[in-house]
């Protein structure tokens, strides 16, 4: 897929912090990250690894007054998130990027139909330039369910969100995301709580609509089958750090850092073979995490400088960078 | 360096076995309460309170007030250094009286709490294990046909069908306060029972008495204990609407809504004598209400 | 014991669990979720029952455990007919089958230690004496490899995978000859899920288990079931060996959910069958349609299809289909 050199999203260098009883967690470590226009990023890793968090973190909707940003900034087109004003924000999160997020039960509110929920969305986003009538929000929902291929959306537009199926309310997520004009979406591991046959076909939609429009895409998802289909480009994270991105041909084929290798050697195929032993050991704390790399106390190869300080990401080659200093020597 | 958290001697771990989960986390459990600033504020109050209750015979400046004493050349003295609240139509220290008087208006909260509560979420606990049967039914009918009668009116009425004494105001109060236990507990046992966890040890072919008691009653308590504390407070506020119609304990021992009730007729002039006694009612509700709100948030928020 | 065949300990026949919701004009209106199953297993096997939501395959293992009373059909288990709810059965069937839950969350009681979680199978199907629990609970344990520090720890404190372990381990204190497992990796990440699965079967191996393996991962089962089933609204569509089902699978709706797998290498890529675009909602089982449950999503329906169910039809040894595409072949035998 072409990649313009325009850079639409560039996380650098992001440590994120929760305030809890004991001090601080400190879930992420220095996360980079970068998305061009028309791109679609995929970022895979386990629970717990900082994934939410930093895209909660892209639009600065963490947990207010519990989270504490020592360093790093977050560039979206150009401009540095975490020193915007909130109408700024608000600009963004109304006109420039969309999430859609796992659960699509929590992700509606029981007691509004449809229409009202998606009118909602047009209308804020639109809000900075002319108020738009009901009756040209009401198409424009009505056009939105449509992309999203739900049956007889003007039924559908007065229906409640606990009368439609699993894989209706993600459509209806999905065609919120998409009700206006965006730049990027988040996707946040859609359709896991959905079945494999109704999570391939929001799969195919999701890809058909970001393929139609040009959208950029980051799309979190712990299945890397997901991420090999969906992507041109895919981060691997860690305990809060990004250990290896490249594309995805690649990344599968030659794997460099020991996570990846182990998380490959992991997944069970349909061919057989029985399964790999996992990767020993768990998470590391994030009250105390370790002080170099956060998965030398897991890992079967290290060297005394693991423990010192943590390796930064290094391109070994072209578009595949890998933060691991068993690649530098 | 791979599993640090792993000690490898057994009778080690023997001995510093922790007696329960809520001591082991007594630092987090105490961060979780002291996040906000008016939990801690509701706590220093109640244990003003009860510090004071208890010691009130050597801290208070004139205990022999809070019985039978008269001195008629000193009543109806403003609020003063020597008089902290005033003095009342006999004479009497006010502020003595209302430390003495929160004596009787907790010991009348905890026994009320103490009474009530045991068998008012038994029959909630049952009652939610057995939802959906007769036995469900009946309880929680009879529990509903107390809800129904207005609670201070029920007390009224039980307090002055017997002789008006402490005793017998608490039996009052106790008869109205068990079944908001039972509702709570109703609600919670019920949707516990469904949890796998429940389902688990059933299918494992434990007996009901385990289930119901060591399965699912634990998992009841939490809003159970934040109840009580915030029940403190209004136990002491039914009681001293029972004292101020005269229900309760009686004269020379103080009781607060007996010493609002005492004080109004000489409003507004000697005002310190019904606004004292009063605002050490809302003193004492405000107390256990912020605390409670602590507790509430240290035993209800989801484990990390 | 009379047995009904020698080596299979779980015989399941023609079972039937529907649930009444209500009524209508025409009469009661059931959720037929398990709508006539024929099963069995065979000592020290993994059978692997896979299928979408509605599909029934929870509903069998929680009818196998006791958590349901069939509607009608039975179920043997050792030859002896168990076909009632756990409150009904012997303590010796409780100590026997015993069922690994999907989510280790609420599997688990939150208010608990893990020693006084794993404490009651010991108590009720162990005759050991209370001063040896510690011990062999330290033993339980460590079979599952996690520390005897455990003992001491409730399970909001741990990770997803150990409350997993711990459940495993619970259900490994009766010393049982059967354990369900209904999802048990569903909730986990993958190199978590690579740790338990390997773990289960090594205790197979050495414990003498059976396994009734419920997953909606069909990369999973292929390397943990011996032989495979697959469900739809209630009904086996095809029962077959593992690679057999995977190499030839007959069923529309079986090709239909492997070729939807995502994978990740070449070599599965060429291993999967034709595509099978899935179109519509899955029905739910209320509203069950006539003939074949199947016919609406089906790319190969005949009009035969929507008249008849079709029977089960046994194409080769140990390979069954439940499909009128080989009803053909097998009149024309």
């Amino acid at each position: 897929m072409k990649t313009k050199e325009n850079i639409l999203l560039d996380i650098k260098d992001l440590h994120v912090w929760y305030r809890v009883y004991g001090g601080y967690l400190k879930v992420l470590n220095g996360v980079h990250l970068m998305v061009r226009e028309g791109e679609r990023v995929g970022l895979v890793g386990e629970a717990g690894c900082g994934k939410t968090t930093t895209m909660k973190s892209i639009l600065q909707i963490l947990p207010p007054g519990d989270f504490h940003i020592p360093q790093g900034q977050i560039f979206y087109k150009g401009q540095d998130v975490l020193k915007m004003s909130f109408k700024e924000l608000q600009r963004l999160r109304s006109r420039e990027i969309a999430m859609i997020f796992q659960d699509p039960t929590a992700a509606l509110n029981p007691v509004f139909i449809i229409g009202t929920q998606i009118g909602d969305v047009i209308k804020y986003s639109s809000a900075f330039e002319e108020n738009e009538h009901k009756e040209k929000i009401k198409e424009q929902s009505i056009k939105a369910l449509k992309e999203v291929y739900l049956p007889d959306p003007e039924r559908m537009r007065i229906n409640y969100p606990f009368q439609l199926s699993g894989g209706m309310k993600q459509r209806v997520c999905i065609a919120m995301a998409i009700s206006s004009p965006r730049n990027l979406l988040i996707a946040d591991e859609p359709g896991t709580s959905l079945d494999v046959t109704i999570q391939d076909q929001i799969m195919r939609l999701l890809n058909e609509i970001v393929e139609k429009r040009k959208t950029s895409v980051i799309l979190i998802t712990h299945s890397l089958g997901v991420a090999k289909e969906m992507t041109d480009r895919i981060y691997v994270m860690y305990a809060g750090t990004i250990v290896e991105t490249a594309l995805p041909e690649v990344l599968f084929k030659n794997p460099v850092h020991p996570y990846t290798k182990g998380l490959l050697a992991s997944v069970p195929k349909i061919s057989g073979g029985g399964i790999a032993k996992g990767i020993p050991g768990k998470l590391p704390s994030y009250l105390n995490p370790p002080s170099g790399c956060r998965f030398q106390p897991r890992c079967e190869q290290e060297i005394p400088i693991c423990s010192e300080k943590p390796p930064q990401l290094f391109e070994i080659e072209k578009d595949h960078l890998v933060a691991c200093y068993l690649t530098q020597r | 360096m791979r599993n640090s958290n792993q000690p490898n001697n057994s009778i080690a771990i023997s001995l510093l076995r922790p007696k329960s989960i809520f001591w082991l986390n007594l630092g987090k459990n105490w961060y979780k309460f002291s996040r906000n600033t008016l939990s801690i504020v509701g706590l220093v109050i109640v244990a003003g309170i009860i510090i004071s209750a208890i010691f009130a015979p050597w801290i208070t400046p004139y205990p022999k007030h809070a019985g039978p004493f008269v001195d008629f050349d000193n009543t109806g003295q403003p609020p003063s250094l020597q008089h902290l609240c005033g003095t009342d139509n006999m004479g009497r220290d006010i502020f003595s009286r209302i430390i003495f008087a929160f004596r009787g208006a907790l010991i009348m909260a905890v026994v009320v709490l103490a009474l009530a509560v045991p068998p008012g979420v038994l029959l909630g606990l049952i009652a939610g294990y057995f939802q959906n049967t007769w036995i469900d039914t009946v309880i929680m009918r009879i529990t509903d046909v107390f809800l129904g009668v207005p609670p201070l009116i029920l007390a009224l009425a039980i307090a002055a069908m017997l002789k008006p004494t402490l005793m017998n105001a608490m039996i009052a109060v106790t008869v109205m306060w068990w079944p908001w236990y039972t509702r709570l507990v109703y609600g919670m046992a019920s949707s516990v029972r469904n949890e796998y966890f429940v389902i688990a040890a059933d299918l494992t072919g434990a007996s009901k008495f385990h289930i119901l008691f060591r399965e699912i009653l634990l998992n009841c308590l939490s809003p159970v204990f934040t109840k009580m504390a915030l029940d403190v407070g209004w136990v002491i506020l039914i009681g001293a609407s029972l004292s101020f119609v005269g229900l309760g304990e009686q004269p020379p021992i103080p009781a607060l809504g007996q010493m609002v009730s005492d004080g109004a007729r000489y409003m507004p002039t000697f005002w310190w004598m019904t606004i004292f006694p009063a605002l050490a009612i809302v003193l004492a509700i405000l107390g256990f209400n912020l605390m409670g709100d602590g507790l509430r948030d240290m035993l209800e928020t989801g484990r990390e | 014991m009379k047995q009904a065949t020698n080596n299979e300990i779980l015989k399941i026949e023609k079972l039937k669990k529907y649930f009444h919701i209500g009524k209508d004009k025409k009469g009661p209106i059931y959720v037929r979720a398990v709508d006539g199953v024929d099963l069995n297993i065979k000592y020290g096997e993994t059978l692997g029952l896979v299928g979408e939501s509605g599909s029934g395959k929870s509903t069998i293992a929680y009818t196998v455990v006791g958590m349901y009373r069939p509607t009608s059909g039975q179920i043997m288990f050792k030859g002896k007919n168990i076909g009632l709810e756990a409150s009904r059965r012997s303590l010796s069937s409780k100590k026997e089958i015993q069922i690994v839950f999907q989510d280790p969350g609420s599997s688990l009681n939150p208010r608990q230690t893990i020693e006084q979680i794993l404490a009651l199978p010991f108590r009720i199907h162990t005759q050991t004496p209370k001063r040896q629990f510690r011990e062999k609970m330290v033993e339980l344990l460590e079979k599952v490899e996690l520390s005897p520090d455990y003992l001491y720890k409730s399970p909001p404190s741990i990770g997803g995978g150990e409350k997993q372990m711990v459940a495993i381990a619970r259900a490994l204190a009766s010393n049982p000859s059967l354990i369900v497992l209904d999802e048990p990796t569903s909730a986990l990440d993958v190199s978590v899920q690579a740790k338990i699965i390997n773990k289960l079967i090594d205790l197979q191996k050495e414990m003498h288990l059976t396994y009734l393996f419920i997953t909606h991962d069909l990369s999973l089962m292929r390397n943990v079931a011996n032989r495979i089933a697959i469900m739809y609204l209630g009904k086996i569509c095809e029962v077959a060996e593992a690679v057999t089902f995977f190499e030839k699978p007959l069923h529309p709706y079986t090709q239909m959910l492997i070729s939807s797998v995502p994978v990740i290498s070449e070599e599965e890529e060429k291993l999967k069958p034709k595509k099978v675009i899935s179109t519509g909602e899955i029905p739910s089982p209320v509203n069950i349609p006539p003939g074949c449950s199947f016919h609406l999503r089906c790319p190969y329906k005949m009009s035969i299809c929507s008249k008849v169910d079709p029977e089960m039809i046994e194409v080769s040894p140990e390979h069954i289909v439940r499909c009128h595409l080989f009803a053909k072949l097998e009149s024309k035998k």
